[in-house]
């Protein structure tokens, strides 16, 4: 026989071999992972959910929602498979939050946060911080949440997530609305108002003096934000309260956290 | 002509591949963290070698030699994703813990070595029992690395503590560099003692 052909027929033929013996294994053991996998992750669910019986999934957003429910067909509550934006990348948890809307579990299942300073996010010190919060709380940085000194982006990561979850859980799945964080100018008397939050870091203060009903001025007094970074929010978020005489604006994007530290504070102001 | 005994014995000393062949060092200093791990390892390894001789041996007179290492490389490819997926099905833990080392054992030098070596020119018979030697040397090998290393290193064996509270335990066994040493140290221990013993 031809050489060439020869070598071309072995190959083949053990491919066609080889492909076969892969197939047939992959079919006598693909079941039995599956099934591994999910009942893990019901013992995982009933690590939150004692109770729970079953389970329906629903993405949103890219992001897996597990409502769980006892045996009776009652909503127990819900654990959503989310992530939060951490120094080190993305910190892959799962928050399980009860149909009363309690935060009543916090489990991070991957991040890459520093060993001994952001991986405080994964110690009780951190996350009893958290649990038993309710979905009507603030569950913002500085002003109900403290972030960890020397770990505020990792942490202020996780209570910034947190609030976004919990939003996207009541409003899906736990019948409850979104409070926006709102104030009613109508009832605030003229004057200037000060508040504290944390945004990068602590100790964000500003003042808002308001006339007439409306918010004429808003004013970063002192913070410890980072010089140059920092910059675009401080100019940018006063003017666009102003505007939208209202605290549902949008952060600056590259300087989030000091964004949102200034709506904090502001939201303070008038508590 | 050797014996089948001679065959056998040759893997776990005069040719063991930790210590005297210094083959698939990468995964060796990688897994040997505790001593479960390099025992999952281990038989992983017995497994593929195993299969893949007797494969390579089989069909050694029909092979043409200019295709056998792509030859050879599906074969072992294909032993090596069967045993992950068994892995996967029956042993979840020594799966998640063997991580991505279970699909570098196709590139694990000591698993074609013995092809190219050993079991393309001999019968199936003597290959098993190369494969077997091999395999074995490689494992006792391996969990003595790890059982040092977890030992020292994490006051362990096999999960179970046994240096007591007062043991500090020395955190650099769990990492590369404490692999390189510990690998070191013992091969200059086995070198000593092969020499004494007379084994070239």
């Amino acid at each position: 026989m031809h050489e060439g052909l020869k070598m071309t027929l072995v190959l083949l033929i053990i491919g066609v071999l080889c492909g076969s013996l892969l197939a047939a294994a992959n079919d006598a053991t693909a079941p039995l992972i599956a099934e591994r996998i999910e009942t893990e992750f019901l013992a995982a669910l009933e690590t939150f959910f004692p109770d729970v019986d079953q389970y329906e999934v629903e993405k949103v957003d890219k992001e897996e929602f597990y409502s769980c429910y006892d045996a009776g067909g009652q909503l127990i509550g819900v654990v959503g498979q989310v992530q939060a934006a951490g120094y080190g990348g993305n910190i892959d948890y799962d928050l399980a939050v009860d149909a009363a809307g309690d935060i009543i579990g916090i489990r991070i299942s991957a991040h890459g946060e520093t060993p001994g300073i952001g991986d405080v996010i994964t110690k009780p010190d951190f996350q009893e911080r958290l649990l038993g919060l309710n979905f009507t709380d603030p569950i913002a940085a500085g002003v109900d949440v403290d972030t960890v000194s020397g770990a505020t982006v990792s942490t202020g990561g996780m209570i910034n997530s947190i609030r976004r979850v919990m939003n996207i859980m009541g409003e899906n799945f736990l019948g409850m609305e979104v409070e926006k964080a709102e104030i009613d100018l109508s009832t605030v008397a003229d004057g200037t108002y000060t508040g504290t939050a944390s945004g990068f870091q602590p100790d964000l203060t500003v003042e808002v003096t308001v006339s007439d009903g409306k918010i004429t001025e808003i004013k970063v007094v002192s913070h410890n934000e980072t010089d140059g970074i920092c910059d675009n929010a401080i100019n940018e978020m006063p003017g666009k309260i102003i505007e939208a005489q209202s605290l549902d604006v949008d952060t600056v994007s590259g300087a989030t956290m000091t964004s949102q530290g200034i709506v904090n504070a502001v939201f303070e102001a008038f508590q | 002509m050797t014996t089948l005994a001679q065959e056998f014995s040759k893997g776990i000393v005069k040719e063991n591949p930790i210590f005297r062949l210094i083959l698939g060092m990468c995964p060796t200093l990688a897994v040997s963290v505790t001593a479960l791990n390099s025992l999952g390892m281990g038989i992983s390894v017995i497994a593929v070698l195993l299969c893949s001789n007797i494969v390579v041996s089989a069909i050694r007179n029909v092979v043409p030699a200019k295709v056998r290492i792509p030859a050879y490389i599906m074969i072992i490819a294909t032993f090596v994703t069967i045993v992950e997926m068994v892995l996967n099905a029956f042993a979840p833990e020594l799966f998640e813990a063997l991580g991505i080392f279970i699909p570098l054992i196709v590139v694990n030098c000591i698993i074609l070595g013995r092809a190219e070596a050993f079991a393309r020119k001999n019968t199936i018979g003597r290959s098993v029992v190369d494969a077997l030697g091999i395999g074995l040397g490689y494992t006792l090998s391996l969990t003595l690395l790890g059982v040092i290393r977890e030992l020292f290193g994490a006051g362990s064996i096999f999960g179970c503590p046994i240096m007591g509270t007062a043991f500090e335990p020395m955190g650099v066994l769990g990492v590369a560099p404490g692999a390189f040493i510990t690998l070191g140290v013992l091969l200059g221990l086995f070198n000593y003692l092969f020499k004494r013993l007379g084994i070239e």
